[in-house]
């Protein structure tokens, strides 16, 4: 075995003990990470066991000699419930109770256990050397001379060693003298049974409990001891009887105390040791290389593994699991055994070969990235925000008549509820960015939402400040609902959606500057998101500064997953003939939509009209209060033959004609 | 009085310091008015001063402050012509002037980071998959090999739901998924093997908020499933990965470890970049780095999809993204991640 600590550490932790930390020393301490799986290696002898292993060392096993017993007083023991108890054993012991000797005391304490007395410390001693929990009682206090290992009678409650009163169900398994609990099985004693300086006969109890009641026990009190995180991860059915052998030793190597009478061993239903067939070309066949027949026993029965070759010509083997490897169950465990020790650095490095063609890709990946390539193109930079939020930041961003969902247990009020939408996310990341000086922000994310229709996928993005980078040829101007909104129509455009656009009316955006995003392919109205100005209460509420203006949008991706999933794009033919532009200019009343007045055009205009682009529009001096100049272009086009001036002249007048006559608008 | 002679030269070397030193059509007709300026040029006042010198030496003197001067008009002659030739022509913009720029926003350095890790392994013919992040206790725990009551349930500390909802696959969900090992499970139940996909997500735990930990976090998972990958193959996919991510010149080991869902398991460390594997504190004095978690999928995990666990093996493994960053990048504090300071993330390449 190498001498220095580091050395030892890392070869243990090559073969799966991870180490927290090495204390340079004497002793030196070397602190390791048990996983879960191995509950023998909660102690000396495992951690022992697998240096023995790896440095082909014997093992040498602590001295059990149990010296000559005195006579017993009486003591009846009974185990009510064999399924959560499988094995109590009980031996009594004459003691005097003082402090340990130096060399056992300075033991506990490396290992990081306070020295209490000379019984206590002796059972904390095997607790660490062996990994068996074992607890003594004061036989003077137990009333009636009985032990009853039996559950726990409703309402019954029990004062545990650390002080506390704990309120104990039937769900719990308890250590009971003639009359009440003096124990909670498997995860810490009583104080009315503890022992004390006037203690002279003590009951030493060394037992097996079932793991799934011990877990529950310890959850449900909130009580995790160096005994129940043992006993949930599985206990040895074996080592009860040598815990006390154990303690027996060393109660008398240090003088504390003798044995009295037999060990009372309650082990009703024996269980026979697992055996498992082990074939070599299996072991090829998960590790990628043939360990040789050879080597394989050599490398499970230092592990405490009996290893019997089959009868069988291939390369297979019988081998019986020790009772302390409560892990292993069927043949992948030895393999693994046969793994960590023969050397995971010893296995080839090769490749998987390819057997078949992949079905083809989810399109939401896809999807996701042009959301991502379409607004970093728009200059919004990618935010994350948790998934889980404040009830208050939460609240505002409810549709009406939804609650936000309920974490059950949440970490904090900060992380208390899902999001029912990414902005409010957002908010709290412009909030952030602006109270660290920064004004223009554009930010956006994707990700999953909840609200009453469950778990679904959105886009959203904020903008506040600049709507563009400051340059020293213009003068800068702040973001507006027309910024926002030409974001969103690029967005949909980047889907080939034709969105359509009408005014909304949600809690959290601003009256008169929300629209809704619609989108109806055959027919059917679809709902894509919303955008506009943010709530300025909202804002404010989130520490955004008072007064400055905040645009979101939030589209949902479920829906544009719906209206892009039809990729039936057909080229269009390029215009053979040239087009002819009309502008005109009309004063309407200053309400009217632009949606209407294009709409007029439209059922007015020939076949040919090909575009109208809205391209000023203007209040003031000239034209009268409550009216509104706004110029048009038309352009037009026929498929067949060039179109001539009159032609535009026509279907000009025919426009304004019909919007006179729908909207009172006057030509300028 | 001083030697009017070295006056003279003393002139001269200012001048020329002078003439170097101007750049520009205005700063050389500076200079030029300086020296040759009639009324109180330089040259003029030393003529003047000359004036006081003694009679004899007046003519040698004259010489001298007359070769300055042709000397002077002949060099700025020569250099106003140069700047005048290079005068821009009309209609010049100046080309120093900042431009405008186009604005491009960021990618997350977690969506950097997770789209390189994807195109590694789609190289690899792995397939990406996405699933719900709302998940049901049979996907997230038991179909993993993980039962009620699994003491390996503690190192995952889950958020539960106060109410089951309906998850984005429409399942009734129970749960914040822990992994996206969930979404291999599903994978598996509608698909016969071979498998080879990774499935990135967000996933949650009921973990503390600080340097190193967030109750979210993104993970990659990976899966491959077929009738003879083994645990050599494990090795190599993820060893050619690890370089590949983080330089060839990085060595990887594999050590054994424990996780419900594989048997064999192993830690994959790489060796520390900081200090190239002799110890330092990012390492922990050890010279490793442990970036994922791997091994080789348990029986138990095929039965729970209707594989048969005799005929397939297959390896799975897992990482989590932010420290995989953290660690790429010299992030520290992993906070910074959902901070959306534009001041970090403006830091990463668009
Ligand atoms: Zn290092």
């Amino acid at each position: 075995m190498p001498d220095d600590p580091e050395r030892v550490a890392t070869d243990i932790s090559l073969r799966g003990f991870e180490v927290a930390s090495v204390e340079h020393g004497r002793p030196a301490v070397i602190d390791f990470e048990i996983t879960a799986n191995r509950p023998d290696c909660l102690s000396h002898l495992g951690l022992a066991r697998e240096a023995s292993a790896i440095w082909r060392l014997p093992l040498r096993l602590p001295d059990v000699a149990i010296p000559a017993a005195g006579a017993a007083p009486p003591l009846e023991v009974d185990v009510e419930d064999r399924e959560l108890c499988p094995r109590y054993c009980a031996q009594m012991f004459e003691v005097s109770v003082q402090p340990s000797p130096e060399w056992l005391r300075t033991r506990l304490e490396a290992a990081g256990v306070r020295p209490i007395n000379n019984v206590v410390d002796v059972t904390n001693y095997v607790l660490l050397e062996l990994g068996q929990p074992m607890h003594a009682f004061d036989y003077a206090k137990l009333t009636g001379r009985r032990i009853i290992v039996r559950r726990a009678r409703p309402g019954e409650r029990l004062r545990t060693l650390d002080g506390f009163d704990r309120q104990l169900d039937p769900d719990m398994l308890v250590i009971a003298d003639g009359e009440r609990p003096t124990a909670i099985g498997g995860v810490m004693g009583g104080q009315d049974s503890e022992i004390d300086r006037s203690t002279t006969v003590i009951v030493l109890e060394s037992a097996t409990f079932q793991a799934v009641s011990v877990r529950r026990t310890s959850k449900r009190l909130g009580l995790k001891t160096e005994a129940s995180i043992r006993f949930e991860r599985g206990a040895d059915i074996a080592a009860p009887l040598v815990g006390i052998a154990r303690a027996a030793a060393l109660l008398a190597q240090i003088g504390a105390g003798r044995p009295l009478g037999e060990v009372i061993d309650r082990y009703s239903a024996p269980q026979r040791p697992r055996a498992i067939v082990l074939r070599g070309a299996r072991i090829a066949r998960v590790l990628g290389q043939d360990v040789p027949a050879g080597e394989v026993p050599g490398l499970l029965e230092p592990l405490g593994f009996q290893v019997q070759a089959t009868a069988a010509g291939d390369a297979a083997w019988a081998v019986t699991v020790p009772s302390f490897r409560v892990d292993v169950a069927r043949e992948i465990d030895l393999i693994e055994e046969v793994g960590r020790h023969y050397g995971f650095d010893r296995l080839p490095v090769t490749f998987p070969a390819l057997s078949a063609a992949q079905p083809p890709p989810d399109p939401a990946i896809a999807r996701e990235r042009l959301v991502r390539q379409v607004l970093t193109a728009a200059g919004f930079s990618e935010a994350m925000t948790f998934a889980f939020i404040e009830r208050q930041a939460a609240l505002p961003f409810c549709d009406l008549g939804e609650t936000p969902a309920a974490i059950a247990n949440p970490l904090s009020e900060k992380f208390a509820v899902l999001r029912p939408s990414l902005l409010p996310g957002l908010v709290d990341a412009c909030a952030h960015n602006r109270r660290r000086a920064r004004k223009d922000i554009r930010l956006f994310e994707t990700g999953s939402r909840f609200t009453s229709a469950g778990e679904t996928r959105s886009a959203a993005f904020a903008w506040c400040g600049a709507a563009a980078d400051p340059h020293w040829s213009s003068a800068p101007r702040t973001v507006d609902f027309f910024d926002v909104k030409g974001a969103v129509e690029q967005f949909c455009a980047a889907f080939g959606i034709s969105a359509g656009f009408a005014t909304a009316d949600r809690p959290w955006l601003m009256a008169g500057r929300a629209a809704a995003v619609t989108a109806q392919p055959g027919g059917e109205v679809m709902h894509l998101g919303v955008f506009g100005q943010l709530l300025q209460a909202i804002a404010e509420a989130r520490g955004f500064p008072r007064g400055e203006e905040m645009y979101v949008a939030e589209i949902d991706l479920d829906v544009v997953a719906r209206l892009a999933a039809d990729d039936a794009l057909r080229v269009e033919s390029l215009p053979r003939f040239p087009s002819i532009v009309r502008d005109i200019a009309i004063v309407i009343d200053e309400v009217l939509p632009a949606a209407a007045v294009r709409g007029t055009i439209r059922s007015a205009a020939p076949e040919t009209l090909v575009s109208i682009a809205e391209f000023d529009r203007y209040k003031g001096k000239g034209v009268p209060e409550g009216r509104v100049s706004l110029a048009l272009r038309l352009t037009f086009r026929a498929t067949d033959r060039t179109l001539t001036d009159e032609d535009a002249e026509v279907a000009t007048d025919g426009i304004v004609k019909a919007l006179a006559a729908a909207h009172a608008a006057e030509r300028r | 009085m001083p030697d009017p002679a070295s006056q003279i030269e003393d002139l001269r070397a200012q001048f020329e310091r002078d003439l170097a030193a101007a750049t520009g059509e205005a700063a050389v007709r500076g200079v030029r008015d300086r020296y040759l300026s009639r009324k109180g040029g330089l040259l003029s006042a030393l003529l003047k001063a000359l004036g006081t010198a003694p009679a004899d030496e007046r003519p040698r003197l004259g010489r001298l402050a007359n070769e300055l001067k042709e000397d002077i008009e002949t060099q700025l002659g020569a250099r106003l012509s140069a700047v005048e030739q290079s005068r821009p022509p009309s209609g010049a913009v100046d080309v120093t002037l900042p431009g405008r720029i186009p604005t491009l926003g960021h990618r997350h350095p977690l969506t950097l980071l997770r789209e390189r890790i994807e195109a590694i392994f789609t190289r690899f013919g792995f397939l990406v998959i996405e699933g719900p992040e709302l998940e049901d206790d049979y996907h997230n725990f038991e179909a993993l090999n993980m039962p009620a009551d699994h003491p390996a349930r503690d190192m995952q500390d889950t958020l539960y739901l106060e109410t089951p909802m309906r998850s984005a696959v429409g399942s009734q969900a129970t749960l914040l998924r822990t992994h996206t090992s969930g979404m291999q499970i599903r994978y598996m139940e509608q698909h016969p093997p071979p498998v080879r996909l990774i499935a990135p997500g967000r996933v949650y735990r009921r973990d503390s908020f600080d340097l190193t930990h967030t109750p979210m976090f993104t993970q990659v998972e990976g899966l491959v499933v077929g009738e003879d990958v083994t645990l050599a193959d494990l090795k190599g996919t993820l060893d050619a990965f690890a370089r590949e991510l983080f330089g060839a010149d990085r060595r990887v080991r594999f050590r054994p470890s424990f996780f419900p869902y594989t048997e064999p398991s192993a830690e994959l460390d790489i060796s520390c970049g900081a200090c190239a594997g002799t110890g330092c504190a990012t390492c922990k004095r050890t010279g490793w780095l442990e970036i994922l978690g791997s091994g080789m999928v348990h029986p138990a995990v095929f039965e729970a999809v209707g594989y048969d666990p005799e005929r397939y093996t297959g390896f799975a493994f897992g990482m989590g993204i932010e420290r995989v960053a953290q660690l790429k990048w010299g992030v520290e504090d992993i906070r910074l991640f959902y901070e959306n300071d534009l001041r970090f993330l403006e830091q990463f390449p668009l």
